[in-house]
C-alpha cells in the first residue's frame, strides 16, 4: 500500500496541533482565541466537507446547514477527539453522521407530504426543484462569464444530472464508498474508518458500485469515454 | 458470458475490468492484448470523468463567496454557544425573559439604590424644609399677639353698623344714575319701599 502524500501528512500534522490547541484553550476558558482557532480548522476542512455534504443531500442549502451543523458538534465535543486518528477523518464521520440524520428524515417528511410537482423518477421534489432553479441560474451565469457556450453548459449539464440521477440510483453504502473513495480519493482504509466498514467489505461496495454505474449509465459510455481518453490520470485511488 | 468469453478468447468484460481496477492488481491478459488495454483505458478515463464532474459539480455548489458566508455563519454560531440561552416569552408577555444573572438588571438595581442615597444624603445637606418656611412666612406675616382690650376694640370697628334707609337711598341714587336706560322700566314697576309705606 503506498503511503500517504508528504503533504497530506504535513497537513494531518497542523490539524492535530490546531485541534490540540484549541482543545487546551477550552479548558483554560480562553474560549475566543479557541475560535479563532478552530477558524483555521474550518477554513482548512470546510470546501471539502460542503462537497461530501452536497454528494450525500444533493440539495445546496440542506449541504450548508449540515456542515455548519457538523463543524459546530466538532467543536462541543472536541474534549472527546483522540489525537491518534486524523481530525479530517474523526470530523467527516461526524458530517457523514448528520447528512445520514437529514436523509432519514427527509424520507420521513416526503412519506407524509404530496408531491408539489410532476413526477421525477422518486427524488425529492423540493431537491428537483432547487436543481432546476440553479441550472437555470448557473447557465446565465456561465453565458454572461464568457465561458463555454450554452450548448456545452446546457450538454455539461445534462450530463451531470445523468450522473446524479445514477448515483443517487446506488444504495446507501455503495453510494458513500463511491463518493469517498473516488470523489474524495481517500484510501479503503480511510473509508473504512469513515463507515465502520471492513477494509475487504468497502472494496466490494465499490467494486458493484462502479459494476451499476457502468450499466446505468452505459448508453453514453462510448461518446465519455472517447471524450476523455486524453485525460486519463490512471490513478487507483482505493489501495489494500 | 464473462466466463465463456475469458474461456474463449479471454479478453475481459466490464465487471472484470471494474474488479481490476478497484483491487488496484494487474491482469497479465492487458499486456499482451491490445484491444483490452485500450478498453481499459477507456473504462480508467470514463471514471475519472465520472470524478471530475462530481467533483465541478459541488465545487459550482459551493462558490467561493458562499463558503466566505458558511465561515461567517459558523463563527457566529460557535459565539452564542457560550452565551447563556435567551427564553423566549410567550406572546402574551411581551418582553423577553432573559434567563440567568442580568448585568442590565444590575445596573439598574445599583442605580437606583444611589441615586436614593444621594437624595437622602444631599436633603440632609441642604436646608430645603428651612428655606421654605421661611419663604412662606415672608409672604404671610403673623399678625402680632393682642392683649384682650385690643381684641375688644378691633371686633368693635370690624363689626358692621346696622344699614339705614338713608344708605339704600344713597345706593339706589347711585344706582340709577350709573343704569339710565332701566329708568323706565323702574319707573313701570312698584317700588319695594313705596309699598311699604
Amino acid at each position: 500500500m503506498a503511503g500517504p502524500s508528504p503533504a497530506l501528512v504535513a497537513s494531518r500534522e497542523a490539524d492535530a496541533a490546531a485541534a490540540s490547541a484549541v482543545k487546551a484553550l477550552q479548558s483554560n476558558g480562553q474560549l475566543e482565541v479557541a475560535r479563532e482557532r478552530y477558524a483555521e480548522l474550518v477554513a482548512r476542512h470546510q470546501r471539502r466537507a460542503a462537497r461530501i455534504a452536497y454528494h450525500y443531500l444533493r440539495d445546496g442549502a440542506e449541504a450548508d446547514e449540515a456542515v455548519q451543523d457538523a463543524f459546530v458538534k466538532a467543536y462541543q465535543h472536541l474534549a472527546s477527539f483522540r489525537e491518534e486518528l486524523p481530525f479530517d477523518v474523526w470530523f467527516t464521520r461526524i458530517l457523514i453522521n448528520g447528512c445520514l440524520d437529514r436523509i432519514k428524515a427527509r424520507t420521513r417528511r416526503e412519506r407524509w407530504l404530496l408531491p408539489m410537482t410532476g413526477k421525477v423518477g422518486g427524488r425529492g421534489t423540493a431537491v428537483q426543484a432547487a436543481e432546476a432553479g440553479s441550472t437555470e441560474r448557473d447557465v446565465t451565469e456561465r453565458v454572461a462569464a464568457g465561458g463555454l457556450s450554452p450548448e456545452q453548459t446546457l450538454l455539461g449539464r445534462e450530463r451531470r444530472r445523468e450522473i446524479a440521477a445514477a448515483l443517487s440510483k446506488l444504495p446507501e453504502r455503495q453510494r458513500s464508498v463511491f463518493v469517498l473513495s473516488h470523489v474524495e480519493g481517500r484510501t479503503s482504509r480511510e473509508v473504512s474508518a469513515l463507515t465502520g466498514l471492513n477494509e475487504s467489505t468497502v472494496r466490494v461496495h465499490l467494486f458493484r458500485a462502479i459494476r451499476k454505474l457502468r450499466t446505468l449509465l452505459a448508453p453514453a459510455n462510448s461518446d465519455t469515454a472517447a471524450g476523455a481518453s486524453g485525460e486519463l490520470k490512471g490513478k487507483r485511488r482505493v489501495t489494500s | 458470458m464473462s466466463l465463456l468469453s475469458r474461456l474463449g478468447r479471454g479478453h475481459l468484460d466490464d465487471t472484470e475490468m471494474a474488479r481490476l481496477w478497484t483491487s488496484g492488481d494487474g491482469h497479465p491478459h492487458l499486456e499482451t492484448c491490445a484491444a483490452c488495454r485500450g478498453r481499459y483505458t477507456q473504462f480508467e478515463s470514463w471514471l475519472n470523468g465520472i470524478g471530475d464532474e462530481l467533483r465541478a459539480e459541488a465545487e459550482e455548489a459551493f462558490p467561493a463567496d458562499r463558503l466566505l458566508t458558511q465561515q461567517a455563519q459558523i463563527a457566529r454560531r460557535l459565539e452564542l454557544l457560550e452565551r447563556p440561552a435567551r427564553v423566549i416569552a410567550f406572546p402574551k408577555a411581551a418582553r423577553a425573559v432573559i434567563s440567568g444573572h442580568s448585568n442590565v438588571r444590575r445596573w439598574v438595581t445599583v442605580a437606583a439604590a444611589a441615586s436614593l442615597i444621594a437624595g437622602f444624603g444631599l436633603g440632609q445637606v441642604v436646608p430645603l424644609r428651612n428655606a421654605v418656611q421661611q419663604q412662606a412666612a415672608a409672604v404671610i406675616k403673623p399678625q402680632p399677639h393682642l392683649t384682650t382690650s385690643e381684641a375688644t376694640k378691633r371686633a368693635i370697628e370690624l363689626t358692621p353698623e346696622p344699614a339705614t334707609p338713608q344708605d339704600d337711598e344713597l345706593l339706589s341714587d347711585a344706582f340709577r344714575s350709573r343704569v339710565t336706560s332701566l329708568n323706565a322700566l323702574d319707573e313701570l314697576t312698584p317700588h319695594a319701599r313705596a309699598a311699604g309705606k
